[in-house]
């Protein structure tokens, strides 16, 4: 029964992910630790390897669609992994607590102006346009693998807005590109768990097939669902984010009050 | 899109070295030179069809490379789960945890895979700037996981 269960939240955190270009991890870790009662510890890791098989599927996907831009995601990603390296460097001088906070004022801030403000810029058109402002790409790509590697969070709910707001990219290319990238940076991660034997292999099998299956019904929605709802449910996980940077930054920086 | 904008690009940059003008007669030189001319505009659409087909097969190759990664490590996994219903024995449960170390294994391969397959693809089509990017992951990730740095 257990196992179903698993493979439902799979499914659900693998249809975000691939509608979204996040992964899934955000839906996932929070359903694990708060529904089934697991260790912080063992739902990190099961929660990346489910990110990776969602990259994988969705991105499958979107590639044979003509919809992530892989020369894009390839330069976003070069900056991305020098940000988590360096992040993985110097985390020892950072409190992540407090940089969890500041990520979740920035999320607060994203998810706000996405739901309360209209853009007036139109959106580009998927089949004509050309990144813009790749200084600003790539700064934000570097910071968002340097937040990866800090606060153990995917690099999609930054670099999804930063590719649509940032540089020009109409929404769903940036969320597919989102999704073909952090298959590699989430494979990177979950490689140096199982090396120190994190990787809990009989938590991680139904959450796998349930995510599989979710990416790729996600991965066939994509498409047909309008940008304004994607735009709009993006904003609500960006919530769930910045509720999520707060949490931790609170349990960090005011430990007395959650105890 | 912008990678399929770029191909066209690169086939209007073929045509726009393509002399068009007809090259003045000389004697012993007025068939080869029409006929080069000639040849070049007829190459030219060629040109640019190999390399349209070169990034199509490439993406292609990108797609069954992911699709390919998801799909049998999603077997292996739904296997082990099957394998979980049966009467418990030793064999059993060998089998269901090779399953899933190789599910596993698999599917942290596939994404490096498609990195290969894109640089590959983007060296081949002579875009070293991106295929160097490729490489560069590729190297980070390997000097992360090595020096065991969570990237």
């Amino acid at each position: 029964m257990t196992a179903l269960f698993l493979i439902a939240a799979g499914g659900l955190a693998g249809i975000m992910g691939a509608l979204l270009g996040i992964g899934g991890g955000v839906v996932l870790v929070p359903l694990l630790v708060f529904g089934f009662n697991l260790p912080l510890e063992e739902a990190v890791p099961a929660s990346l390897l489910c990110v990776v098989a969602s990259s994988c599927a969705a991105a499958a996907s979107y590639v044979d669609n003509r919809l992530s831009d892989i020369r894009l995601g390839l330069t976003l990603e070069l900056a991305t992994v020098v940000g988590a390296i360096t992040g993985g460097l110097v985390a020892a001088y950072l409190a992540p607590a407090m940089v969890a906070v500041v990520f979740g004022l920035f999320t607060f801030y994203v998810a706000l102006q996405i739901l309360v403000l209209r853009s007036r810029r139109e959106e580009p058109v998927a089949a004509a346009y050309k990144p813009a402002n790749y200084p600003l790409g790539l700064t934000g790509s570097f910071v968002a693998g340097g937040l990866s590697a800090l606060l153990g969070v995917g690099g999609g709910p930054l670099k999804v807005p930063l590719m649509s707001y940032g540089m020009r990219v109409p929404f769903k290319v940036a969320s597919a590109t989102s999704n073909l990238m952090i298959g590699v940076t989430g494979a990177a991660s979950v490689a140096s768990y199982a090396l120190r034997g994190h990787v809990k292999l009989s938590l991680v099998s139904p959450l796998v097939v349930g995510v599989l299956a979710g990416a790729y019904l996600g991965s066939r929605l994509m498409p047909r669902v309008p940008t304004a709802v994607l735009k709009k449910l993006f904003a609500l996980v960006l919530l769930v984010v910045a509720g999520q940077m707060f949490w931790k930054g609170g349990e960090g920086l005011w430990p007395s009050i959650w105890k | 899109m912008a990678e399929h904008m770029e191909v066209s690009k690169a086939a209007g940059q073929v045509a726009s070295s393509v002399p068009t003008e007809e090259v003045p007669v000389q004697a012993n030189m007025v068939e080869p030179e029409v006929a080069s001319g000639a040849r070049a505009r007829e190459a030219l659409p060629q040109r640019a069809a190999t390399r349209v087909g070169r990034a199509v097969a490439g993406e292609r190759w990108i797609a069954r490379i992911l699709r390919g990664g998801a799909l049998i490590s999603g077997a292996m996994f739904l296997g082990s789960l099957v394998m979980e219903a049966l009467p418990q024995s030793e064999v059993v449960q060998v089998a269901i945890d090779t399953l899933r170390k190789g599910a596993a294994s698999l599917l942290l391969v596939t994404p490096v895979g498609r990195l290969v397959m894109a640089g590959t693809m983007l060296g081949l089509r002579g875009e070293w700037r991106y295929m160097l990017c490729a490489a560069g992951v590729l190297g980070l990730l390997a000097l992360a996981v090595g020096a065991g740095i969570s990237a």
